[in-house]
């Protein structure tokens, strides 16, 4: 293991951020236009969690988001001329809230739409193509909540959908009776947590089955007997935070895990040690070493994953707790 | 290789019988933020998607034109929606597209569209038995597909057959014999046995618990046998005591092992040649029981979790240290 494994190369971070757009060998394999919305998103909030929110130009992100304005559905899609779809509508959400920008959003349009989304049982689909899902679910909760708009939400109807989706190992899955993954115990938990309905949550078996994620070489999995990914430093850390119970696991060799996926020379982190990097996996790597105290990094809202600071002034800030931050 | 496998390679701006058609550049006096480049076929492609999409055309050339962009890139959703609704307006074969998406299915496994064209194609269709062998053959590529296991749950508990439910237990078994650390699988057991809505009776709740310990004993340091036994007993009200002297068998680094000429005791099966012992997961579950106990049990509990933090399961000390803080301060405000 190199010295560079032993911290956080924040610059060659934000450059590789930044460089995503000129640099063609990563980009053509990580993204694509459907994901666009959502990789400015995670580059954005990885920026912030780094102290380099203005990496990037603002104006020209808003513009650029609301070129995906979808006017016939009343939401916005990945990629400028794409359908809209829930999971871009968070997105470009996110960054304008984030930019203070939330006034270029008809809001009373995007409530109907995202609310157009909820079926029957009270999960919500992605769009109109009716793929249904518990990631769909939260995102529903989280946009209508930075809206400001989460009264007009059927808030019971959400909550027994979400009960539904709990397992016998107090776990959650994307529909209900599906196995529970780290990826929706965080969405059903962060959901939860805006809808002040934790109480759903069997906090002992669920906090334990989150610190039983974590594995021999530090990283987390997302389901017994699965390899580790530095994603799950997120899905799996921001539930604990969220049940106060980041204390359960051991976090210096979490650190030590997710530094050692870092690329020391082109920037970016990517799933484990050795593979190649990617935003996706760069944002929750930043995002889970802020949560476990990574000295310099800003403080992150586990419930929304943003800037914490963002989500205190909207006063949407829920009861959440991080592990302190280190100075050294 | 199918006429609409990209790799043949004739960009449909070469295709005589597109001539008709305009196509629709990505980048319309757009400066994009984080551009996408591009194979020039995928742009070929989509750039004529756009221009199909712009006129409304729903005819069965856009179904080769859908099927080209889904093999370029499986995750554009836009294209499986589309390709979707003008099957349904050329009033295509929907038999035959599930041929096709088996195919692929196996080939874009991971990708939440392929199973999502899936369900809608069987809501139309309607024959769902043949999928349980398609999906048990998906299996074998990929055995903990997330998105296979729930593909799997959802035709069971959309189609509520009886004929269907039936197969699921040796179904079970046989992933389980293939990989007895499977947690999809042990979840859909779970789910078939447990979740289909009548409640189980006592025999029923008794062979589950006989089958966990069975497989613990096969191998017991696996995480999703010792999760389901306890969910079967939370989930049946039945107390963890009740199983002290089969976890006590687990505890001990020094314990009895399986020979060949044993009585196989089914309530308490001895750990398996060379298994790992002691047992984390057991010396946890007996602390628990001592726990359960009350103050009675405290004296017991808390060297386990101490074991458990200083050497067999080291990772979680803080968690073990948090069992100790909490057992000890609940029993002496009682």
């Amino acid at each position: 293991m190199s010295s560079d494994e032993h911290k956080l190369l924040t610059s060659l971070h934000v450059q590789y951020i930044q460089n995503l757009g000129a640099s063609k060998a990563d980009l053509t394999y990580h993204l694509t236009a459907h994901l666009r919305m959502n990789a400015i998103y995670w580059g954005l909030v990885a920026l912030c969690v780094m102290n380099h929110k203005d990496a990037l130009d603002k104006d020209e992100m808003i513009e650029y988001i609301m070129t995906c304005w979808d006017e016939e559905a009343g939401g916005f899609g990945a990629h400028p001329g794409h359908d809209a779809h829930i999971h871009s509508t968070l997105s470009a959400i996110q960054v304008l809230t984030i930019h203070d920008a939330l006034d270029r959003v008809d809001i009373p349009r995007v409530t109907d739409y995202i609310l157009s989304l909820q079926q029957p049982s009270g999960v919500f689909a992605g769009d109109s193509f009716g793929e249904v899902d518990t990631r769909f679910l939260y995102i529903a909760v989280n946009a209508l909540s930075l809206l400001g708009q989460l009264d007009r939400l059927d808030k019971d109807k959400t909550v027994t959908y979400i009960r539904q989706c709990k397992n016998f190992d107090g776990g959650f899955g994307n529909v209900a009776g599906a196995e529970s993954h780290a990826g929706q115990v965080f969405v059903c938990t962060a959901a939860l947590a805006i809808l002040d309905r934790l109480d759903v949550v069997d906090i002992p078996t669920l906090g334990w089955w989150l610190a039983e994620r974590q594995l021999p070489s530090g990283g987390l999995n997302g389901r017994p007997e699965k390899l580790e990914d530095v994603c799950y430093s997120f899905w799996v850390l921001s539930s604990m935070s969220i049940l106060n119970k980041l204390t359960w696991i051991d976090s210096e060799k979490l650190t030590k895990f997710i530094l050692s996926a870092q690329d020391p020379e082109g920037g970016g982190i990517a799933d484990r040690p050795g593979d190649m990097v990617d935003v996706f996996h760069t944002i929750f790597g930043v995002a889970g070493l802020s949560l476990t105290g990574y000295p310099g990094l800003d403080d992150i809202d586990p419930v929304y994953c943003m800037p914490a600071s963002v989500i205190e002034k909207k006063g949407l800030r829920k009861g959440w707790k991080a592990l302190p931050r280190r100075t050294a | 290789m199918s006429a609409n496998d990209p790799s043949d390679t004739i960009l449909f701006a070469e295709r005589p019988e597109w001539a008709d058609l305009t196509p629709v550049s990505q980048y319309e006096n757009i400066q994009p933020l984080a551009p996408i480049f591009y194979k020039p076929e995928y742009k070929d492609a989509t750039d004529y998607f756009r221009g199909v999409v712009k006129i409304g055309e729903m005819s069965p050339r856009v179904l080769a034109l859908t099927e080209t962009i889904i093999r370029l890139n499986p995750a554009h959703y836009s294209a499986w929606q589309y390709r979707y609704q003008t099957l349904l307006a050329t009033n295509s074969s929907l038999s035959a597209e599930l041929e096709l998406t088996n195919e692929l299915t196996k080939a874009y496994i991971k990708t939440y569209q392929v199973w999502h064209h899936r369900r809608l194609l069987l809501t139309k269709l309607n024959d769902p038995v043949p999928e349980l062998a398609f999906i048990e053959d998906a299996l074998t590529l990929d055995a903990k597909n997330y998105h296979t296991w729930s593909y799997r749950q959802w035709l069971l508990a959309h189609y509520d057959r009886a004929e269907m439910w039936a197969g699921e237990l040796p179904f079970v078994e046989r992933l389980l014999e293939e990989d007895v650390r499977n947690n999809s699988a042990w979840h859909h057991r779970f789910f078939v046995v447990f979740e289909r809505g009548a409640e189980a009776g006592e025999d029923i709740v008794k062979r589950e618990l006989a089958f966990a310990k069975e497989k613990i004993a096969l191998a017991p340091n696996n995480n999703s046998a010792w999760n389901y036994l306890r969910g079967v007993l939370d989930h049946s009200h039945v107390p963890y005591a009740s199983q002290t002297a089969f976890v006590k068998l687990y505890v001990s680094a020094s314990a009895p092992q399986t020979g060949t000429d044993e009585v196989v005791d089914l309530e308490n099966p001895l750990p398996a040649q060379g298994a790992e012992l002691p047992c984390a997961a057991a010396i946890e579950f007996l602390a628990d029981i001592y726990e359960a106990e009350g103050k009675a049990g405290l004296s017991r509990a808390v060297p386990l979790w101490k074991s458990l933090g200083d050497e067999h399961d080291t990772i979680r000390k803080k968690y073990w240290e948090y069992r100790i803080r909490e057992a000890t301060a609940a029993a002496q405000t009682s």
